[in-house]
């Protein structure tokens, strides 16, 4: 297992037109159902929410990092969005984000610990700035993808 | 300096790693030795030795959760945050550490 593994092109997308966040939430969800990591969107925005409650997710630099624990996950992964409007969320900057990172996470503790330790590889990769800028202005998904990789 | 630290946020998935980085990359920027070991859901990763402790001039414990092995800091100079302070502004982190303990 390699980071290359866990970024998946079928869950990113460069391109959405969500106005708010609970839209932005829902828009990738209903990806990683199409991909088949998850098999409920309302149990899992449920959760995602239940973690949002707990605690801000807006990282600053335009970036949100909300993530579900929730027993809809079927297989851990990342969804990434890069939305076409700037979003209202709750931020440590108060600036208003278009990038997220979904991570769609098992609440059992057990599961997949080796997915598990790639998602926090790449959380990491994401406290660089040089790279978060770079980000910002990816014109594929690959080369998204490479960001992470190099 | 050499700088060691902990991380731990409350869902142990992705600040914890975050802010772990973006210390590390601060205190290099500013030309410190820096270990930061992180506390999440997949246990401690890049765990700190005796040896990286004993070496340490200063702890950083970034935490929005009670964090294991505090014991092990006895006697070191300790900077005790909220993760959101490491979060928003490492680079202020590392200069206020910087004086408090050059004082």
């Amino acid at each position: 297992m390699a980071l290359a593994d866990i970024l998946d092109e079928n869950i990113i997308d460069l391109h959405l037109k969500s106005t708010t966040k609970d839209e932005v939430l829902r828009d990738l969800s209903a990806h990683l159902l199409e991909a088949g990591y998850i098999e409920d969107v309302e149990q899992f925005v449920k959760d995602i929410y239940v973690r949002e409650a707990e605690g801000i997710t807006g990282m600053g630099n335009h970036i949100a990092i909300p993530h579900g624990k929730s027993h809809a996950v079927k297989k851990i992964g990342i969804a990434i969005g890069r939305c076409e409007n700037e979003i209202e969320w709750e931020s440590y900057d108060d600036e208003p984000i278009n990038l997220v990172f979904l991570f769609c996470v098992s609440d059992d503790a057990d599961f997949a610990s080796n997915h598990m330790m790639l998602l926090a590889e790449l959380a990491g990769k994401l406290g660089n700035d040089e790279r978060v800028e770079k980000l910002q202005k990816v014109t594929t998904k690959q080369e998204l993808i490479d960001l992470f990789l190099n | 300096m050499k700088i060691v630290g902990i991380t731990a946020c409350t869902a142990g998935i992705a600040h914890t790693y975050i802010v772990a980085e973006k210390i590390q990359n601060a205190a290099e920027a500013a030309g410190h030795q820096c270990k930061i070991e992180t506390q999440g859901t997949i246990g401690a990763q890049n765990k700190l030795t005796a040896e990286d402790i004993a070496a340490a001039d200063v702890v950083i414990v970034a935490h929005d959760i009670a964090v294991s092995g505090m014991e092990r800091f006895a006697g070191k100079p300790t900077v005790d945050i909220p993760i959101s302070v490491a979060m928003k502004n490492p680079k202020s982190l590392i200069a206020t550490i910087e004086k408090k303990i050059q004082k």
